[in-house]
């Protein structure tokens, strides 16, 4: 319970900021790292817990967001139930994904999940009478709804960013949990060496399985979410290798396998970017690029990462084990 | 019936037998000593049993079961761990995690798995450093830790591959000492070892491979003194000269 | 039959591009253990080195491969110099994701300076195509073979007789070794990476008369690059070359006889069934 303390706390913090900002457009912005940290959490549960880099995240959110949208616009299911749909449906098509692509280890994995990636994106392209193709979905009216006598209004950012923050808590603390527990040992023994690990009882297999569908649950939310703000599905918008690339940033330079790194990353993602778009109006991506290579150049434990491992060597006396399960956040 | 057997056991890859028709019993409680010259496929056997290699022909009995076709994790889940000849400890994590993952399988719960874990690096003298990260320990206290862990795991048998390889001579009597002391908490233990002082004095039988058959098995002062054995470390010239 | 002809002939034809490709990458996987994500826009550079050499200097593509080649062995030795070499020993996984960033950094850079519409390259003695025995074999493309030919008969003949081409395939084969008999290992990794680059390079230029020129379109070229080596065998020079033409026959007849709008996926689907059925790829070398 006490570990359950800080937690209430964030997700309070969370919850309290439309009542501080005010501005639309900031809130935008806000809803925009929530929905990124939920993303970047996602990867970095499969690519810094367990060490599995993957390039095709994008397939996990895309699937989601196409789930949800078309679940509201098919069979008329508000999208609020159908992002945890989309979440369990992004988990289920990533069993016989793990199944096939962890047959390899280290870059050769990386690079078959960019090729079921695009697959997956092929298949939103071509298979037009379920998905639209090109064209993809576009959602003109949320239903009314009324929370607490009032009708909910759907032009207001308020109640987008409380949907995403509570979103954003609880996925960084279903994290935070896989850390603690034993399958998070079991991630961070595969990581290291994952014949080791298997030759010391773990199942690689099933670990390995279980965290993808656990990190595909949270993209699938992401993805549902992203149907339900931005209203509008295509390829495009959610399947592109970019998307992929930018949860991959976050994770990177918030700090690969910290809990706290995507919420970070996220940050900064999104202040890069609006600051490009601001004085450039492109090329946002190159910037990420940019800071990619500098971040993995001279802080290669990111930015969360780094400070985490400061604040620790204040504070302990002895010798701590900073890549370790007994940290905290 | 024997703790584990193995029957006409063989692997080929490619052209190469590695391992061909071999038979192997070890009792329960014994230390087996499994010796031969450099490719003799000492390693390969391990791999074999542990399932890291599937055998191309024969059969592997662990308690009158088959093990043949078990993943590594589902070998040990069945009683048997085995270490690496060049150790391979999870750098990045702590002496305490390093074992307690082993711990975990059995132990689902992270205070029973910690309290495991923390017996097994008691025996081998590692308490102090629980919290010392694995890269940062030598060279022997990474061997110790390779020891704990596969100890946490709760085998019946364990593999040990040539655990002695650079420790100097007084290392090599703890180490002794510590495979002996497997054997007293009720441990069957097979061990590859190149360092012939601590197999002749610890072993309590020893089988010789060579170009992955054997060639010999018995206590360890007649095996020394095979002909053969002689001529397949020595060449037929140490024949002679024995 | 003659469709499966016509089908066949250009598979091979741009098969080769592709073996051209992935020998680029995999030399350099096999010398420096690492993957370049950035190897596809090496390869979207030299396609628009070509584009613009002829467009400013009148150059004809297939002669200013003379002028690329060096300028991107360049490219890619300084890339090594100056950027990898502080990162690999950071890891695999830290170089991965950094050449990640690079191939962000360098295509989006093209995007933004060159925009994204497609470009064609249209030259004069390539309007009609070549006819031999009825089949329809466009003149670029039948160029751009046979160059590719006479590039990859030069590498073999370099890594197989020169001095340096055995310090090349010593290094693959076993750096530490190499390191003991005297070779200097960080040059051959720097001399690797440049000729991994331009080889890539020089594959975009003889590429450009025959394909779209977009800044993005290293991002599908490095998955089919991933899935020839993954087919032949990660450092596997003849893998490479027998994946690329692999590649090029199945989306050949793919685009003939599935659809052409399925002819890129069809190669990530066959790539898939591969890792279904052989998970050490079709030669046995799939592993990392």
């Amino acid at each position: 319970m006490r570990r359950a303390l800080p937690w209430l706390g964030l997700g309070a913090a969370a919850v309290a900021v439309p009542l501080v900002v005010r501005n639309p457009f900031f809130l935008h912005l806000c809803i925009l790292v929530a929905m990124w940290t939920l993303l970047g959490a996602a990867w970095n549960v499969l690519g810094g817990f367990a060490g599995q880099v993957s390039f095709g995240h994008a397939s996990l959110f895309g699937i989601g967001a196409y789930v949800t949208i078309m679940l509201y616009l098919k069979a008329g299911i508000a999208p609020w139930w159908g992002i945890p749909v989309s979440g369990a449906a992004a988990a289920v098509v990533s069993l016989p994904i793990g199944l096939l692509t962890f047959r390899l280890r280290g870059p050769y994995f990386s690079l078959s999940t960019l090729a079921v990636a695009e697959l997956v994106r092929l298949v939103a392209l071509n298979w037009e009478s379920v998905t639209n193709g090109p064209v993809g979905f576009l959602i003109t009216d949320l239903p009314p709804v009324r929370i607490l006598g009032r009708a909910v209004n759907w032009e207001a950012k308020e109640p987008f960013y409380l949907t995403i923050a509570v979103l954003a808590v609880a996925g960084l603390a279903s994290t935070a949990w896989l850390r603690r527990s034993r399958l998070g040992a079991y991630l961070a023994a595969i990581r290291e060496d994952e014949d080791a690990a298997e030759a010391v009882g773990v199942d690689t297999v099933r670990a390995k399985v279980l965290t993808l569908a656990l990190s595909a649950f949270l993209a699938g939310c992401g993805g549902g979410f992203y149907a339900f703000y931005f209203r509008y599905v295509d390829p495009d918008a959610v399947l592109a290798i970019t998307l992929s690339m930018e949860m991959v940033f976050i994770a990177m330079v918030g700090g690969l396998g910290t809990v706290g790194g995507p919420l970070i990353g996220a940050v900064f993602l999104i202040a890069i970017g609006e600051t490009v778009r601001a004085r450039f109006e492109v090329g946002h991506l190159i910037f990420y690029g940019l800071f990619m290579m500098l971040v993995i150049r001279f802080m290669p434990e990111g930015i969360w990462g780094r400070a985490r491992r400061l604040l620790q060597r204040r504070a302990a006396a002895g010798a701590a084990a900073p890549g370790g399960l007994d940290g905290a956040a | 019936m024997a703790l584990l057997e193995a029957r006409g056991l063989g692997r080929t890859f490619g052209g190469l037998k590695a391992v061909a028709g071999l038979d192997l019993a070890v009792e329960q409680g014994e230390i087996l000593g499994l010796i031969g010259p450099n490719g003799a496929g000492k390693t390969t056997v391990f791999n074999l049993v542990t399932g890291f290699v599937r055998p191309t022909a024969g059969e592997i009995l662990f308690e009158g079961r088959s093990v043949v076709g078990l993943r590594p994790h589902a070998v040990v889940a069945r009683g048997i761990t085995r270490t690496f000849q060049v150790v391979k400890p999870f750098p990045g994590l702590s002496v305490l995690e390093n074992v307690t993952v082993a711990a975990f399988p059995r132990h689902p719960r992270r205070r029973d798995a910690e309290d495991r874990a923390r017996e097994a690096l008691g025996r081998m003298g590692l308490l102090g450093k629980e919290r010392t990260l694995a890269s940062q320990l030598t060279l022997i206290e990474q061997k110790r830790l390779e020891v704990a862990r596969a100890l946490a795991t709760g085998p019946r048998l364990v593999l040990l591959d040539e655990p002695m390889g650079g420790l100097n001579a007084s290392e090599v009597d703890v180490a002794s000492g510590i495979v002996s002391s497997l054997r007293a908490a009720g441990i069957t233990v097979i061990l590859v070892e190149h360092v012939m002082k601590a197999i002749m004095r610890i072993s309590d039988r020893v089988v010789v491979l060579h170009h992955g058959e054997k060639i010999a098995e018995g206590p360890p002062a007649k095996v020394v003194q095979d002909a053969g054995v002689i001529a397949a470390y020595f060449g037929t010239a140490g024949r002679q000269a024995s | 039959m003659e469709t499966a002809v016509q089908s066949l002939v250009s598979g091979v034809l741009t098969g080769a591009l592709y073996a051209m490709i992935g020998v680029g990458l995999t030399v350099v996987f096999g010398v420096m253990r690492i993957i370049n994500l950035a190897h596809g826009e090496m390869v979207m550079l030299g396609m628009f080195g070509a584009y613009f050499g002829l467009e400013l200097l009148g150059l004809d593509p297939f002669v200013s491969v003379v002028v690329w080649a060096p300028v991107m062995f360049a490219a890619g030795a300084l890339i090594h110099r100056l950027l990898l070499r502080r990162i690999i020993p950071g890891g695999e996984l830290n170089t991965l994701l950094y050449t990640a960033g690079l191939s962000l950094l360098v295509a989006n850079l093209a995007l933004f300076v060159w925009t994204g519409d497609y470009r064609t390259i249209n030259l004069p003695y390539a309007a009609l195509p070549l006819r031999p025995f009825g089949i329809a074999v466009p003149i670029p493309l039948a160029i751009a073979f046979g160059i590719a030919v006479l590039v990859t008969g030069a590498l073999w003949l370099f890594l197989g007789r020169t001095d340096l081409g055995r310090a090349v395939r010593a290094t693959s084969q076993n750096a530490e070794a190499a390191v003991l008999m005297g070779i200097d290992v960080e040059r051959v990794a720097t001399f690797t990476f440049g000729l991994g680059t331009a080889l890539a390079g020089v594959a975009g230029v003889l590429l450009a008369p025959s394909l779209y020129l977009y800044p993005t379109v290293g991002e599908i070229l490095v998955v089919k690059c991933f899935v020839i080596v993954v087919l032949g065998g990660l450092g596997s020079v003849p893998g490479a070359i027998a994946g690329g033409i692999l590649l090029g026959l199945v989306e050949s007849f793919g685009a003939v006889y599935v659809s052409m709008a399925w002819k890129d996926g069809i190669g990530f689907l066959l790539f898939l069934l591969v890792l279904l059925y052989r998970p050490s790829g079709l030669f046995g070398v799939g592993k990392a």
